[in-house]
């Protein structure tokens, strides 16, 4: 295939993904929250991100003729997944679950900001209402963050281990693809090291206010693998718990 | 989502103060006259006891009823179904959300209401202490159990009270999206292949019995309260409300192919009304007096969540805050 | 360990619950606050009180309000105000809007009659000018 075709398929797949394995996470909280109105909130921001996922699987399927997005979503081999390492962890407690929501939505924030202005037209509208969504998730995520921050000694620790933890899995999601280049040149995607740099600028300050430490990204080995199609251990049985319903009866046309 | 269906009362009733029959006459004409009760109206200590317990179960029975359905959240099959699932789940902790909310206007707090849960005063529908065994089970219960919900809290959205017939208002709107949802869940599994239809019977064989029990023992046993009738607590009986469930639900699972495990269910032709096996009532007793399939890992989950998010509310507690009950 | 519940629920099973889990009764304050939430559906509508919500503060509450009284309507406004915050009358002097009389003086209705004096008036206007023009005739 065409390299140019192939580095924007790439680039959506991995996307897709990213959204919906942490769609996936969120939402195993739905009824165990810790307060019912939070509930609903993140209840809400998972049905967004497996929502997004879905419409890049059809714009895949649309536009390279991937196959549909049921297959693509729930029933490829492991390998074949290219989510970062960040959404595949369990989710742990409430501090590792918004710390890891709010260092991913913000750098979905600046990624669907950076494809509004695409060369590969059919992504911009897309990448348009994806970010009206991702506003919401990010004010959602920026206010638990600062108010846990600086809430109790307890909630502060919690919060600072969580991002140590976080912190080098969130630098996996800039692992550069291997058609960046072409990605770059055709003016499709300014590149992940572009990405990764509007990101730290913007977390910085937010964290600051939440007197919380960023660890320094120069010094944190980041979890590169994932977008090559090296997961960690918990992909493969959130996967299988996934598709189990679908794959109980492969000849099933309709669920 | 859930219209509490059949919950039963307090074990002690507390002495009611003896009411000024003056207050009493024109709290009692204001509902003759179709108006309803606002949270500051001068109201009798025993409608305000009943209308908290009912409300407040109803609320219970919402966030309980999460978990059943819940249980295939991470497993749904494909992507609109798992969006539909997760937004169905969603929507039954809003619910509890708005019922905590009604029942607080009355004067217990939303921490009481918990905790009255969680160490077993307080109630909730029985129904949720069985398990959703397959996908089916979550077919099944999307649609009959909320199909019980909604003509259950169809009824109850004509009572006196302000805030919950506003609450219940709001719910049976959400519970239609909830109804259809499951319909079509079901439908697909019926209309599916052998091992998808065989899923969906087995799952209908197991809650049809809890489906009975929903509405509450037979009136013949079933305590009345005529009081709870005139002041428009109670608008329909257990067995008006299953009659109505029958008469609706009966044709649409037959028309499916699928077997209600009940050899003697028919309609008499001259009453009009359904005959049905007794749906045995000391099980059913015995579930709501917690020994039930669930009932211990229910209550179990909804405590560790609840220790779970406790570091979380505490480290947003602003010392200076000061609790009011909501206005409406 | 054996004494965590089997659950059929993934989820469950990987939050290890035992089936005597330990639970400390919530004391007062634990859910935080009330607040009041209004809601515009469409430009133009007046806010609509639409019910209450816990927060610990107004930044929270207006991030609750929007998913739990906006998720499945359009909106074009939204406002979150503090339950204790609000004023208002006691019950039982909510009476005080009852009228002692009519208060015609103030409504509509209390104007109908203009056209029975306009009607009355040009009847009286037509018979004095009939009786005009016979005058003037007789110059």
């Amino acid at each position: 295939m065409d390299p140019k075709q192939e580095a924007i398929k790439e680039l959506l797949i991995k996307m897709a993904d990213d959204q919906l394995i942490i769609g996936h996470r969120h939402s195993e909280w739905i009824g165990l929250g810790p307060i019912l109105e939070e509930d609903i909130a993140l209840a809400s921001i998972a049905q967004d991100k497996v929502g997004q996922s879905y419409t890049l699987f059809q714009l895949l399927h649309d536009q390279f003729g991937t196959a549909d997005p049921d297959t693509m979503g729930f029933l490829r081999a492991e390998n074949e997944y290219r989510c970062c390492h960040l959404v595949e962890y369990p989710n742990g407690e409430y501090d590792f679950s918004l710390i890891r929501h709010f260092l991913f939505d913000h750098a979905e924030y600046h990624r669907f900001d950076m494809l509004q202005a695409s060369t590969f037209e059919p992504i911009r509208g897309i990448a348009r209402k994806f970010k009206s969504e991702i506003k919401y998730h990010i004010l959602h995520a920026d206010v638990w963050v600062r108010r846990l921050g600086t809430g109790t000694e307890e909630s502060h620790q919690r919060m600072q281990a969580a991002l140590e933890t976080a912190f080098p899995l969130a630098l996996g999601i800039f692992e550069p693809s291997p058609y960046e280049q072409v990605l770059i040149e055709e003016n499709f995607f300014p590149g992940e090291d572009a990405l990764r740099q509007r990101w730290l600028e913007t977390i910085q300050p937010i964290l600051e206010e939440a007197s919380l430490q960023m660890p320094d990204p120069s010094s944190v080995e980041p979890a590169y693998g994932g977008r090559r199609g090296y997961h960690t251990e918990h992909l493969a049985p959130l996967l299988e718990e996934m598709s189990w319903t679908l794959r109980y009866d492969p000849e099933a046309e309709r669920w | 989502m859930y219209g509490g269906g059949y919950i039963p009362g307090s074990a002690s009733p507390q002495e009611a103060p003896k009411e000024d029959p003056e207050k009493l006459a024109e709290f009692e004409e204001k509902i003759n006259r179709g108006e309803k009760i606002e949270p500051h109206d001068w109201m009798p200590y025993e409608y305000r006891r009943q209308l908290i317990r009912m409300i407040e179960q109803h609320a219970h029975s919402e966030i309980i009823g999460a978990l059943p359905e819940g249980t295939w959240i991470t497993r749904a099959p494909g992507f609109k179904r798992k969006l539909a699932l997760m937004a169905k789940v969603q929507d039954e902790v809003g619910h509890a959300q708005l019922l905590y909310s009604a029942a607080e206007t009355l004067g217990k707090s939303r921490e009481q209401m918990i905790n009255d849960l969680l160490s077993g005063k307080s109630k909730y529908s029985n129904v949720f202490n069985y398990p959703a065994k397959t996908w089916a089970d979550a077919a099944i219960i999307a649609w009959l159990v909320d199909a019980g919900a909604i003509i259950n809290q169809t009824t109850n959205s004509k009572g006196s009270y302000g805030p919950y017939c506003r609450a219940l208002e709001r719910i049976c709107w959400e519970e239609s999206f909830h109804l259809r949802y499951g319909y079509d869940t079901v439908v697909a599994l019926a209309t599916g292949t052998k091992k998808q239809r065989q899923m969906v019977q087995d799952a209908l064989n197991r809650w049809w019995r809890p489906i009975m029990h929903f509405f509450g023992p037979p009136d013949k046993i079933s305590v009345h309260t005529e009081k709870l009738v005139r002041w428009k607590v109670k608008l329909a009986t257990n067995d008006e409300m299953r009659q109505q469930f029958l008469n609706m639900y009966v044709p649409k699972i037959r028309e499916l192919g699928l077997e209600i495990p009940d050899p003697i269910l028919h309609k008499d032709p001259e009453t009009g009304k359904w005959i049905y096996s007794d749906p045995d009532w000391d099980e059913f007793f015995r579930v709501i007096n917690g020994n039930g399939p669930c009932n211990k890992e229910r209550l179990a989950v909804r405590k560790k969540a609840e220790m779970m998010g406790q570091w979380v509310r505490r480290a947003l507690r602003n010392p200076r805050q000061q609790y009011v009950t909501p206005l409406a | 360990m054996s004494d965590f519940i089997q659950s059929l629920d993934p989820r469950i099973v990987r939050l290890q619950v035992r089936e005597d889990q330990p639970f400390e009764p919530k004391e007062a304050g634990d859910q935080w606050e009330t607040y009041e939430v209004f809601h515009q559906a469409k430009t133009g509508a007046r806010l609509i009180h639409v019910g209450s919500l816990h927060a610990p503060s107004p930044d929270l509450a207006l991030v609750f309000a929007k998913e739990q009284y906006g998720r499945r309507s359009t909106t074009t406004d939204m406002w979150v105000v503090r339950t204790a915050d609000i004023f208002t009358l006691h019950r039982q002097d909510i009476d005080m809007f009852e009228t002692a009389q009519e208060k015609l003086h103030r409504e509509p209705q209390g104007y109908m009659e203009v056209r029975k004096y306009i009607e009355e008036f040009k009847k009286r206007q037509q018979q004095e000018g009939t009786s005009d023009g016979s005058e003037a005739g007789s110059h």
